[in-house]
């Protein structure tokens, strides 16, 4: 313990001093490091513009880049493993075209968009980071992300919905490449049929527990703090939800409607669902998947994140959206959608914006976004090319379709912790009337 | 520092110690103190610049005083206590005390998520957040130009535009190459169509279409008495660019700069007053600054999003001290956070202590191999076995339940959870205990338990006679210490339970919260991560850690003048 606690007090001693001085070292460091890149880039740059303005002309002049070297100029972009791999090639295509070093960076999914806030707010950190849509409202209060000034034509190629995600208070701040959701995935070795209603998904999964073909109802994300992501579909099946949805889309975040008689009606579903076994505090993001592919299970509620490790397995399977209620509920899940911020605090704020403006919007650049990430493109064009023959995506598409995008304000902080606890204290039991209530007067006072 | 002052009569005749100093001292070692000497300002003037450039005064003065240090410490005589002090001194103070204050400093302050600007920031923040584009007016092809002859660094910026040919005007095109140069319109339009312009901070001025070459993306590439710069000149002056504005129209819209080939027709809809401290919109409504952010002076609506960081006194640690989430929470949490490290302390110095007795038996074969299987859970790392820990507990497929075959809900009922924590605490922490007391009971002279045995004493007198005692006196503050990792035992419970389960209605505060768990949640986790309340949390976590430890060393202090 002791060799613990010395860790513990070199590791926290290190973070506070970097986290009390590093805001002005950083600046300090990021320049130089930036100009040594730029230098060993240099080089390479100048021969490839020259090989290209000889070679081709038209791709030299077309944005303007002579056959100058760069000059303090490299192009950070800050992505996952996983997106970072897919735009290596869009990297190499902006460099050739343009002239500006790229550097891409790898940074941890689960750290992103922490230490983007963070080094953004000291003054230092990427160009561009690649993250989700629902960040914004916080990314915006803390002045992180720029307004990406997209033109009406532009705009107009995207799904309405990829576009609102990221629109925050009538301003656009990044480019949507993808858009994902919940959707029920199916084992066909088990269940050949597709379940015309949650009823029937209930009534089919208990047959296969009862016969010993399968231990579990069904696999969702639920756990003991609860999850109010996964349990949204529910609470918004019959109108109800956080806050309601306005006409002309989006959401209007002065109302919140969880105590609502629509939201009470999900809750209801939440217990029912609970009580015929069909959802349990004991899955939870730990377990939801691998359950599924152990074939403990027929019927998995995930989002495209979970294909990977199903295919690998070799289950076969198919995607469908969630199956409604018998009594009309329609099962409503959230979207989400990812895609391209640019820095407030960018030292290239024109070349970024090129990027995101001219580069992200590209049909090729979005088509390979998706090989990386398995989700449907943002971009019309790009995902009426992947679906094509494409039975996953086109289903995909179809779960995402008129979906409402998750809220961006920053206040849904404060309302997944409470609207979780809830959903998870109904599956074990709590009056969802009740317990919603109290979890409205916990999202009101925090609002 | 007392020191010093006695320093002088015994380290040589104070009048010239640099005499003896050469007289007493090989070339060779003065020579490399110099020269280490020279080094270290060396590296520290290297520090200092970069500080500089990057305007960090703070850092400046903190450099310039190490430095300072150094000389005056290592180049004479007089400092010999201080020259073995000076590098862990400066350490105590960048690394330990410094954290301290600026944390003690931020508990007075707003500071958080949206008030992490300063206001001047967020007033631009705001104003450059506001800037809506005009979906009527067109795009502009843009390139950034100087005039010719100048330099790029310093030749004054305009923009140069272009208006692509309207879309039917495509046929008009092919047809009417007579028409279109010379009178129907102007002579800023090129055989193509393109509408041409200067854009400078004055206004937008129609560019003469004559020698200007455009590019196929829609730019001008090339114009009489303009330098144009390519894409990588213009970076040099990015951020000029991105402030520039072509002002167009009455009502403050300008033509901006989009990308590096692309300009848009757009105008902020917030601006700031600067004398009543307000910011106005377009449509006359008012925002006025409070508590660190602007809010609608009719109270309708909501507060703008950027917000700043200003002090507010003691307002933090009244919270935590008034409000009743806070009050009602902190105590809960404080009991729990007293019971857990004790119970935690107890449990695994029993079990380690009674291991340790069986294995110190002479009697006992292959005692090297049991003792290396022992210190196995105190040799994986936690995070690994926390998370492990944390599955076995699932009620549903969870290890614990399925091998006793008991439905106990581990993680979800507020004893099971605390009972869930004790037993991992338990069986990672038992090894530590195991380890300390085995060396301990080595060191206790057989002679002793001898005298016990000849006065009469059995094995169960001597233990609690003899051998107890010797051995809290080696362990007793190694105890203590272990309370004290305890108290903040942060990664445990976050990897376990996360603080949970939570009672209904109230998601900020856990049933298996540590305070420093209940402070990251502030910080981090909550809502509005809120970093100046955590750190007044922090503070108050620190007087009570430094209470208890003072207590406690006290106590164990007591006991060894017992013996």
């Amino acid at each position: 313990m002791k060799r613990t606690t010395g860790a513990v007090a070199i590791a926290s001693a290190a973070a506070l001093l970097l986290s009390a001085c590093g805001d002005t070292a950083d600046t300090a460091d990021e320049p130089t490091t930036a100009a040594e890149d730029d230098a060993a880039a240099e080089d390479d740059t100048a021969t490839e513009t020259e090989d290209a303005a000889a070679g081709d002309d038209a791709a030299a002049t077309s944005e303007g880049a002579a056959p100058a070297a760069s000059d303090g100029t490299s192009l950070v972009i800050w992505a996952d493993d996983l997106r970072a791999a897919a735009l290596e090639d869009v990297a190499a295509t902006f460099e050739e075209e343009t002239g500006v070093p790229v550097t891409l960076q790898v940074v941890a999914n689960e750290n992103l968009r922490e230490q983007f806030k963070d080094s953004v707010g000291a003054g230092a950190g990427p160009d561009i980071a690649v993250g989700a849509h629902d960040w914004l409202g916080e990314l915006v209060q803390n002045n992180v992300v720029a307004p990406v000034q997209l033109s009406s034509d532009l705009a107009g190629q995207f799904t309405p919905e990829s576009v609102e995600a990221f629109t925050y208070e009538g301003q656009t701040y990044g480019v949507p490449y993808s858009v994902e959701s919940l959707a029920l995935i199916r084992n066909t070795a088990l269940a050949p049929e597709l379940p015309a209603s949650m009823e029937a998904l209930v009534e089919t999964g208990q047959q296969l527990v009862a016969d010993g073909e399968a231990e579990l109802v069904m696999a969702q994300e639920l756990g003991q703090e609860g999850n109010a992501y996964s349990m949204y579909p529910y609470l918004a099946a019959y109108g109800g939800g956080i806050f309601p949805v306005l006409e002309e889309g989006g959401f209007d975040s002065t109302e919140v409607i969880i105590d609502s008689e629509e939201t009470v009606q999900g809750g209801e579903k939440i217990a029912w669902l609970a009580e015929e076994e069909a959802l349990s505090v004991s899955i939870d993001a730990s377990n939801a998947i691998p359950q599924f592919v152990e074939e403990s299970t027929a019927f998995l509620v995930s989002g495209p994140w979970a294909i990977q490790q199903i295919t690998e397995a070799g289950i076969d399977y198919e995607i469908t959206s969630m199956p409604d209620f018998e009594d009309g509920g329609e099962t409503t899940p959230f979207l989400g959608v990812q895609g391209f911020y640019v820095s407030a605090e960018s030292q290239n704020p024109q070349i970024a914006q090129t990027f995101v403006q001219e580069y992200v919007s590209r049909a090729d650049v979005q088509v390979s976004l998706y090989e990386a990430g398995d989700r449907p493109p943002a971009l019309v064009e790009a995902y009426d090319q992947v679906s094509q023959g494409n039975t996953d995506i086109e289903a995909w598409g179809q779960a995402a379709e008129g979906g409402t995008p998750m809220p961006n304000i920053p206040q849904m902080n404060a309302v997944w912790g409470p609207l979780g606890k809830a959903t998870a204290d109904i599956a074990t039991g709590d009056d969802p009337a009740e317990r919603l209530a109290t979890a409205q007067s916990e999202v009101e006072a925090a609002l | 520092m007392s020191q010093t002052v006695a320093d002088p009569p015994r380290s040589g005749p104070p009048q010239d110690p640099h005499v003896s100093e050469v007289a007493h001292t090989p070339v060779w070692v003065t020579v490399t103190r110099w020269v280490l000497i020279a080094l270290t300002i060396g590296v520290l003037a290297y520090a200092a610049q970069q500080a500089i450039e990057a305007g960090a005064w703070l850092i400046v003065i903190v450099v310039a005083f190490i430095a300072m240090s150094v000389l005056v410490v290592y180049s004479t005589r007089r400092f010999i206590p201080l020259k073995y002090l000076l590098p862990g001194l400066i350490l105590l103070l960048l690394f330990q005390m410094w954290p301290i204050v600026y944390t003690a400093a931020t508990a007075f302050t707003n500071y958080g998520d949206g008030h992490t600007l300063s206001k001047e920031e967020a007033i631009s923040a705001i104003q450059a957040q506001s800037v809506r584009q005009d979906p009527d007016a067109p795009r502009y092809g843009m390139s950034v130009a100087v005039p010719e002859g100048a330099t790029v660094q310093n030749g004054e910026l305009s923009l140069l535009l272009t208006v692509p040919p309207a879309e039917d005007a495509g046929e008009l095109e092919e047809g009417a190459e007579e028409g279109i140069g010379a009178a129907e319109l102007g002579e800023n339009v090129t055989a193509d169509g393109f509408q041409l312009f200067v854009g400078t901070e004055e206004g937008l001025e129609p560019l003469a279409a004559e020698g200007v070459e455009v590019r196929g993306n829609g730019t001008i590439g090339a114009a009489p008495g303009y330098r144009v710069l390519n894409l990588m000149e213009a970076n040099q002056r990015a951020q000029e660019v991105q402030d520039f504005a072509v002002p167009v129209g009455e009502d403050g819209a300008a033509v901006k700069p989009a990308t590096t080939s692309q300009a848009f027709v757009g105008q902020p809809t917030i601006s700031y007053d600067e004398e009543n401290d307000v910011m106005v919109t377009a449509e006359g409504k008012r925002y006025v600054a409070q508590d660190g952010n602007f809010v609608p002076e009719d109270g309708q609506g909501a507060v703008l999003p950027a917000g700043w960081t200003e002090n507010v006194g003691f307002d933090n640690f009244l919270t935590i001290f008034t409000d009743p989430t806070f009050r009602g929470g902190f105590l809960k949490i404080f009991l729990w956070n007293l019971a857990f490290p004790l119970l935690s302390v107890a449990s695994t110095f029993i079990l380690g202590m009674l291991l340790a007795l069986l294995f110190n038996d002479p009697r006992l074969k292959g005692k090297g191999i049991y003792r290396s299987l022992l210190i196995l859970p105190y040799a994986l790392p936690i995070f690994v076995t926390g998370l492990v820990w944390a599955a076995m507990f699932n009620q549903q497929f969870g290890l614990i339940n399925e091998v006793t075959g008991l439905n106990v809900n581990w993680l979800g009922d507020p004893w099971a959870a605390r009972a869930a924590l004790l037993i991992t605490n338990l069986w990672l922490g038992f090894p530590y205990m195991f380890l300390i007391t085995t060396g301990a009971l080595q060191s206790i002279p057989n002679d002793v338990k001898e005298a016990a045995a000849v006065d009469g004493a059995g094995p169960v007198r001597t233990l609690v006679s003899v051998t107890m005692p010797l051995l809290l006196v080696a362990v007793g503050p190694l105890l203590v210490a272990s309370f004290a990792f305890n108290f903040n035992n942060f990664t445990l419970i976050y990897l376990v339970t996360k603080g949970g389960p939570f009672d209904s209605g109230n998601s900020l505060v856990g049933n298996t919260d540590l305070l420093i768990n209940f402070a990251y949640r502030l910080a981090l986790e909550s809502g509005q991560p809120n970093i100046g309340l955590a750190s007044a949390v922090s503070i108050v976590i620190f007087m009570l850690v430094g209470a208890i430890s003072y207590i406690g060393f006290r106590q164990s202090a007591a006991l060894e003048e017992v013996n």
